[in-house]
């Protein structure tokens, strides 16, 4: 028990994690030269011994529509493709709990693991693929946008903040405002 | 597949280059310079010019009208940055955030210093929310009034978020993100409405606001600014409404006194000064654009190191538009064991590259100060001619913005018409290589005004140079050859940036 807790440890300890919208893998939405194919969201980055190309089909996908996403791994020295196994977790993207599920392990087909979501909420979602390279353990997140997101959030969070402040503020004042005009009867009441 | 931008033709970069070197002999043997007078030309008195300053200056209500304008495309942009899009070249958020604002505001300085910061939404909106009144003064109660503590007053917090934004805007990518361009928005109102409640005065536009700094010093380039029309009448003035408001009109938000304003670093344009004069002394006024930065702004530590920091994070803005930026930085994240999102490496590079060209300039200036053999601070000395690394910093900021400006401002007509740019497509490959070849202005023509601005800034720099080394010194001979040379590596590795192909933000 205790040495599957210590591999763990050094599991997590070892593991590197790829965010979103970063310098390498600035997301692209781009359609091909001349197809009438849908868009698809691109993103390249580098984690460990390896170039990652991760592709999501279709760029936008709504909720209850069936979606695919591709990912091609190259050794950065040797230019090979990985050919081992890829796991693949569905995820909200929130920064503390949110649910997990599997989507599947996938193996190498054509150069490409491919592998196919089908999501009903609309929301932040992240896929992550999984692997292990020579005992090292690989995870990439990478972002999925389903349907169209409340933007009310980010406003809702600057209003409350704002209006906090102004509250806040406004009672302090009051206080001062008060205490003052109590010193200047008191002055009065002395002299 | 990448577009890129055509850089500066070689005639180009041979004329600038051999232009240096010609000013730079011609510092070197020039006599003394002369003190120049600083007061300019009353732009009442301009014909056609003088009616549109007669009726801003006529009253708050045109001033009050562009802040309502600029107020409700912001929240346009905010609406759309989280409603709309994600696809950025298709999104008003993006577009006119990053291309038409960020690029546009450094072109419009070199016309109308700091005339931004006076329609500036994010103050409109926390003075509104603050003061609780679109125009007039507010009641001060709404308002902690609080000294800004003494440990942050100076431009350090502002050169700090300008650092951050930079980070944001090349690292985390919120260029190509309509809704972290949206969210960074409102965080910025946020911290201006906060200032605003807690603090006396607009602490934020004066200490902390990145873009208003970097708007102030710039303006000290600029050939407009708000001065008495006759130095007497602020001479003989008691009452200083320009400094503490009047009934009706706040106070100077900034501190500043028009009787001996001589600078436009902290100057908002917000026009107060203009509305309170009792004796209507007070106007835009067009003059030298090298007089203030050359003798009249004072020199401090901080504002050196901002000025700096502008220098070197411009150039960094255009390293990272270069292709071989992106091989670089992985090869780095490689070497320093970086994976993933780099964003250590970026980090990394962002600090080298910020702090090697200040290192230099630290060491010339003390190569300088050895020189002359003169008892003079070495912090005096750093702060006095840090003023030259303004124009170099500002000739090329406007070369570079006028690429984006130029070359990939297209279809801003599709884009109000459908700002949260529903139902579009990103771009074809088509589409990119039409907006590529449909530009403003011929490419020609575009070569020129980004040449011409080079040679204008280095001209200036040199000008700089000399009167900054005679203030100094009370001389100037062979002593300023650190400084030049500080100019040239500066100027010349700007040049090269400007030759190289640029590629395409969206």
């Amino acid at each position: 028990m205790r040495l599957k807790l210590l591999i763990m440890l050094l599991m997590c300890l070892t593991t590197a994690t790829v965010y979103a919208h970063h310098v390498l893998g600035r997301p692209a939405y781009s359609l091909s030269d001349d197809s009438n194919t849908p868009p698809s969201m691109q993103v390249e980055t580098q984690i460990g011994d390896f170039y990652v190309t991760y592709m999501a089909f279709p760029a936008f996908p709504q909720p209850g529509q069936q979606g695919r996403v591709n990912l091609y791994a190259t050794h950065r020295d040797s230019g090979k493709p990985f050919d081992g196994q890829v796991t693949f977790v569905i995820k909200d993207d929130k920064w503390f709990g949110g649910h997990k599920e599997t989507l599947g392990t996938q193996k190498i087909d054509d150069g490409v693991y491919r592998q196919g979501f089908l999501v009903n909420t609309a929301g932040d979602y992240i896929i992550r693929a999984q692997f292990f390279s020579d005992g090292e353990p690989y995870t990439i997140d990478f972002p999925l946008k389903i349907g169209q997101v409340s933007g009310i959030g980010p406003i809702g969070i600057a209003l409350i903040i704002i209006v906090s402040v102004l509250i806040m503020v406004s009672v302090m004042q009051r206080k001062r405002l008060l205490r003052g005009k109590i010193q200047v009867a008191h002055k009065d009441a002395d002299s | 597949m990448i577009m890129t931008h055509p850089g500066l033709p070689v005639y180009w970069q041979v004329l600038i280059g051999v232009f240096m070197l010609i000013v730079s002999l011609w510092a070197l043997l020039a006599r003394t310079p002369v003190k120049t007078s600083h007061i300019g030309w009353p732009l009442e008195r301009v014909p056609l010019i003088g009616l549109l300053v007669r009726f801003l200056n006529s009253s708050p209500w045109p001033l009050l009208f562009a802040k309502i304008v600029m107020v409700t495309i912001f929240i346009t942009v905010i609406i759309a940055g989280l409603q709309g899009t994600p696809i950025p070249e298709r999104n008003l958020a993006t577009v006119l955030t990053w291309n038409l604002w960020w690029a546009g505001l450094i072109v419009a300085i070199f016309f109308f210093g700091s005339a931004w910061c006076a329609i500036c939404p994010w103050d409109a909106i926390a003075t509104w929310l603050v003061r609780r009144r679109l125009w007039g003064r507010g009641r001060l109660s709404n308002s902690l009034n609080l000294k800004v503590p003494k440990w942050l007053r100076n431009v350090w917090p502002a050169l700090l978020m300008f650092m951050a934004l930079t980070w944001f805007e090349l690292g985390v990518g919120v260029t190509l993100d309509p809704y972290a361009t949206a969210v960074l928005s409102l965080l910025m109102v946020v911290m201006a409405t906060v200032s605003l409640a807690l603090f006396e005065d607009k602490a934020f536009c004066h200490y902390f606001c990145p873009v208003g700094r970097t708007v102030g010093y710039y303006s000290q380039l600029a050939p407009v600014a708000l001065r008495p029309l006759d130095p007497d009448v602020c001479a003989a003035c008691t009452t200083l409404e320009c400094y503490h408001g009047s009934d009706n009109v706040e106070p100077c938000p900034t501190h500043l006194v028009m009787g001996t304003l001589k600078e436009n670093t902290f100057c908002t344009s917000c026009g107060n000064c203009v509305q309170s004069c009792p004796d209507n002394n007070v106007s835009w006024h067009l003059r030298q654009q090298s007089v203030e930065i050359k003798q009249d702004a004072r020199p401090n530590w901080d504002d050196a190191w901002f000025m700096l920091g502008l220098l070197t994070l411009t150039s960094f803005h255009g390293i990272t538009m270069l292709d071989f930026w992106y091989e670089g930085i992985s090869e780095f994240g490689v070497w320093i064991g970086d994976s993933g999102q780099l964003l250590l490496s970026f980090s990394l590079g962002m600090l080298v590259i910020m702090f090697a060209p200040i290192a230099l300039y630290a060491g010339l200036v003390y190569w300088a100060q050895r020189w002359t053999g003169k008892v003079i601070r070495y912090r005096q000395a750093f702060s006095v001619l840090a003023f030259a690394s303004l124009p170099l910093a500002f000739s090329y900021h406007i070369a570079h913005n006028l690429n984006h400006l130029i070359r990939e401002s297209h279809d801003l007509l599709a884009l109000f018409t459908n700002p949260l740019g529903t139902g579009t497509q990103p771009l074809s490959m088509m589409e990119k290589h039409e907006r590529h070849l449909q530009m403003i202005i011929s490419q020609d023509t575009l070569f020129l005004l980004q040449g011409g601005l080079m040679l204008f800034g280095f001209w200036l720099a040199i000008q700089v140079v000399r009167y900054r080394a005679f203030a100094l010194y009370s001389e100037t001979k062979l002593w300023v050859l650190p400084i030049i040379v500080f100019a040239i590596l500066i100027h010349g590795f700007d040049l090269w940036l400007m030759a190289q192909p640029m590629t395409m933000r969206m």
